[in-house]
């Protein structure tokens, strides 16, 4: 397959339509989840589709180091690749590394200002990112102006900014409560729960349409990837 | 016989300039081996022992891994002193291979640092049971707590403090043993004087609950010591077996720490070597057994069994070609018959010595765990010898293709000789340095690891054989690949005067990826003869050895022949050799021929200041970013660098960051180079292939 029917083609795009158009740039999305359900694979299948579609990404990890995340975005792409018979795989590879940064930042270091300053080396050295993934770092743990600081930075840069936060009840996933209170600065915010067979996504929060029945995808529970359902 | 649970055989690596070098000369004062101390840029003319070579001496890095042995404490120690620059890992895996234990060496005040980490990995790779020395705590800035946290996080060690620094920068006198609880002094003009004495009375607080907290990681791998613990009974001889189970798993890394140049620290360790470092009865090595299909054979170190010997280093010095032997298995001695289990040739032993640097001390016989040098047998680095009882070899090590060459000449033709002399010597000792002449232009060319690697060869021919040699731009290895499926239909005809020439090959090419070459015959219904399809794929071999594209040679091509024609009289071997060379001249164009590059794997450190600087360098030179890790204030840059961009890259980054980022750098993989990068280097060798571009 080609690239560009891979992209038209990606289960993705079915999260845009659930989504009323996808998180949208400018927007903070936070994806929740039980402790080892799969939210960093979830958030590197969205990277590596912007990858796929020209766009940049800055990946910040506050829990592994630059090789296990880079093994992860590697595996996320040969399983697309080899599934998809995605032509050229060699050069497209090589393409997506050259638009992906991954930065990794000891716990306690990552606050905005610290990623307002990554952001700039790599806008100065590479080009700005059209979408940033923050992994390892719960976003319950931010404050409010944190937050805010964030949704800034999106704006500012025009790019989709996700973050991950983890629940105990690994069925009946609900926004925790730190979250709760700043939903307003969230513009879509995502649940995965491990089904039968399959891992469901729902959305809790999606931009401010007071239905969120109308996401209906399912990951493969292997590749944590999204399938067509 | 020597009790093989008294022998050790160490390594000591580390990051250039830690300290390794003056560490193993101290460790050879203190053992008595040498009575004088030099230091590494001394002021003596005479160079530390171990740094025997001219140029090493001269630039105050170990390039060889020289191997020396020692007494301490009852035990013998071999010790191979190794590398610490990048480009010449070779040199550092191939000691690692030998040795059972190691020390790594850090730097007190730089701490963990990219070349460290390259080491450490080669380590973990052999499983290297290791110690750590923390060394230079007499410079300011040193901070020993904060290098073992290094250790932890960077490295993912499992670091335990054994000892606590007495004062630091210039007030550090000593250290304080936490096993022994007391405090040990370094005194007499050389720190050979020991005075143990209780511990300082405002340090006491400090090292009872540093003690506590090496008892709790230590007692981890002893219930006998977690019940001491608890009942108050530890003793001394619980934490050392304790101690020494942890580090044998790999799960422990026992820190110590000194200055080896203000004499401070050495004898402690040395008693951390013969106390936790394993013998060689305790290492697994394994061989493969050559009469049944190389299944995996383990080796005993045991004096009676059958001979099996590595011989992993080679040295023309002043007793003629010398091979340093690593025995695993069996005994060797003078005049003893020995075969070469890779060219099946019997050898008799003559002399046999232990090195000492460049000096030798003549022995009768050695045994399984013994590092030993054998002179006047010709072999190659990695071949095994085996007293013919059994036909095994250690598995083969892991050697890189060079990435880089030269070409060089002597500046006078009396050099020649010499030249040759030298070039042969190399090659024999260092399996990734290659020499050879070019067919076109007759011109010797070298090829190896890295700018600096050949550098050094140039200089030692003309330091150790009086070579004064010219030398041209280096030229990166590129190589030539298919990037599609194409099919061929190829038919060679010579039918004027003489006897006739008659073959027809067809079938497709197609990139065969991971891999160099592969040919498949599929030829059904004898349309060509069996007995020709060896001579098609020579063929296409031979046409595969120069690529049209840039004349770099083509590789990672999957060729399967499906069909053909032969004629009884007028085809032979030659003709369907020349077909195949034909078939794959007329195929070539078509299978879209790309041009790949060696690309370098480079990590940079630099204080975080400096990231969007050294951020630039590497998008310069057309790099690939891989991932940035900040900390501490320090940023670690992690990117993919095409060979051909980085020469002079020492020259540049020192320039942009203040001379405060290092990098290290060592060969990676091939890639496709970018379209314009294809189209520059056509240009550059003059290619005629006119490539043909439709989908």
């Amino acid at each position: 397959m080609k690239k560009r029917f891979l992209n038209a083609r990606s289960p993705l795009r079915l999260l845009e339509k659930g989504l009323h158009g996808g998180l949208g740039p400018g927007n903070l999305g936070v994806v929740i989840a039980a402790h080892g359900v799969g939210k960093t694979s979830f958030l590197v299948g969205v990277a590596v589709d912007e990858l796929l579609r020209e766009g940049r990404v800055l990946h910040v990890s506050c829990s592994h180091p630059v090789s296990h995340v880079r093994a992860h975005y590697d595996t996320v792409f040969e399983e697309l690749a080899h599934e998809k018979h995605l032509e050229n795989t060699g050069l497209i590879h090589g393409e997506i590394d050259r638009r992906r940064s991954i930065r990794v930042m000891p716990p306690g270091t990552l606050t905005p200002g610290a990623l307002h300053d990554a952001v700039k080396v790599e806008r100065d050295a590479s080009g700005a990112p059209s979408l940033i993934v923050v992994e390892g770092l719960d976003a319950a743990e931010f404050t409010r102006e944190d937050l805010q600081d964030l949704r800034s930075l999106a704006r500012e840069l025009q790019a989709e900014l996700w973050l991950e936060s983890s629940c105990a009840d690994e069925r009946h996933v609900s926004v925790p409560a730190g979250l709760e209170a700043q939903s307003d600065l969230v513009a879509v915010i995502l649940a995965l729960e491990p089904g039968d067979g399959a891992v469901g996504l729902r959305a809790l929060k999606d931009h401010d349409s007071p239905d969120v029945s109308t996401l209906h995808v399912s990951l493969d529970p292997r590749t944590l990837l999204l399938v067509r359902s | 016989m020597v009790d093989l649970s008294r022998i050790r055989n160490i390594g000591i690596s580390a990051h250039i300039d830690s300290g390794k070098t003056t560490l193993t000369e101290r460790v050879l004062f203190y053992t008595q081996r040498i009575h004088r101390i030099h230091e590494v840029r001394g002021k003596d003319d005479a160079g530390a022992t171990m740094d025997f070579m001219e140029l090493e001496k001269e630039r105050g890095i170990t390039i060889a891994s020289a191997a020396t042995h020692c007494e301490w404490a009852g035990h013998h120690v071999n010790i191979i002193d190794t590398p610490g620059h990048v480009d010449f890992t070779i040199e550092v895996e191939r000691s690692l291979r030998v040795l059972d234990g190691a020390v790594l060496v850090l730097c007190g005040v730089a701490g963990v640092q990219s070349q460290s980490m390259t080491v450490d990995r080669q380590m973990r790779r052999y499983k290297v049971p290791r110690l750590a020395f923390i060394n230079k705590l007499d410079r300011s800035g040193a901070n020993p707590q904060r290098v073992a946290q290094q250790l932890c996080d960077k490295l993912k060690h499992n670091a335990v403090l054994m000892q606590l620094p007495i004062g630091l920068e210039n007030k550090h006198v000593g250290v304080i043993d936490l096993v022994t609880m007391k405090a040990v002094y370094f005194d007499g003009d050389n720190g050979e004087q020991i005075r143990v004495e209780d511990i300082p009375a405002d340090m006491q607080h400090e090292a009872e609950a540093a003690r506590e907290t090496m008892l709790d990681a230590v007692s981890l791998f002893s219930d006998e010591l977690t019940e001491a613990i608890l009942e108050e009974k530890v003793t001394e001889e619980l934490i050392h077996e304790a101690v020494r189970r942890g580090t044998l798993s790999q799960d422990l890394t026992p820190v110590f720490m000194g200055s080896a140049y203000k004499n401070k620290g050495v004898q402690p360790l040395l008693d951390a070597v013969t106390r936790y470092l394993p013998d060689p009865t305790e290492v697994e090595n394994t061989a493969v057994d050559l009469s049944n299909d190389e299944a995996p054979i383990t080796l005993a170190s045991d004096p009676n069994k059958p001979l099996v010997a590595l011989a992993f280093k080679l040295e023309d010095g002043r007793y003629g070609q010398l091979t340093y032997l690593r025995v695993y298995q069996g005994r060797i001695g003078r005049a003893s018959s020995i075969v070469n289990s890779r060219t099946k040739k019997r050898h008799k032993v003559g002399r046999l010595g232990r090195m000492h640097a460049s000096e030798m001390e003549e022995i009768e016989e050695a045994f399984a765990g013994d590092i030993v040098a054998m002179f006047g047998i010709d072999c190659a680095s990695g071949d095994t010898f085996t007293d013919e009882s059994i036909d095994v070899a250690m598995s083969s090590m892991h050697v890189p293709a060079p990435v880089i060459s030269l070409s060089v000449k002597p500046a006078d033709t009396k050099s020649q000789d010499n030249m040759s002399k030298a070039l042969g010597r190399f090659v024999r000792e260092d399996p990734t340095f290659h020499s050879g002449v070019d067919k076109e232009s007759g011109e010797t060319v070298i090829s190896g690891m890295g700018e600096l690697h050949l550098e050094v060869y140039v200089e030692r021919m003309k330091r150790e054989y009086n070579v004064e040699v010219e030398t041209g731009a280096p030229q990166v290895a590129y190589r030539e690949a298919i990037a599609r499926r194409a099919e061929f239909h190829t038919t060679h005809k010579k039918q004027t005067g003489g006897s006739g020439q008659f073959a027809q090959v067809s079938g497709y090419v197609e990139p065969f990826e991971g891999g160099e070459f592969e040919f498949v015959n599929e030829v059904r219904g004898g349309n060509i003869p069996t007995e020709y399809i060896p001579a098609v794929e020579k063929g296409f071999a031979q046409a595969m050895e120069k690529g049209r594209l840039i004349g770099f040679p083509v590789q990672g091509v999957r060729i399967v022949l499906q069909d053909g024609k032969s004629h009884s009289v007028d085809s032979s071997d030659m003709a369907f050799q020349t077909a195949g060379r034909k078939a794959f001249r007329d195929v070539y164009p078509k299978a879209k021929p790309v041009v790949m590059e060696p690309v370098m794997k480079l990590e940079v450190e630099s204080p975080n200041e400096f990231q969007g600087a050294v951020l630039k360098t590497v998008m310069q030179r057309r790099g690939t970013v891989v991932g940035t890790t900040e900390e501490d204030g320090f940023c670690r840059l992690e990117a993919e660098v095409p060979l051909s961009e980085m020469f002079g890259y020492a020259t540049d980054l020192r320039s942009c960051t203040q001379g405060k980022a290092e990098f290290s750098m060592e060969f990676s993989r091939y890639l496709r180079v970018p379209g314009e990068v294809q189209d520059d280097l056509k240009k550059q060798f003059g290619s005629r292939v006119v490539v043909d571009d439709e989908d």
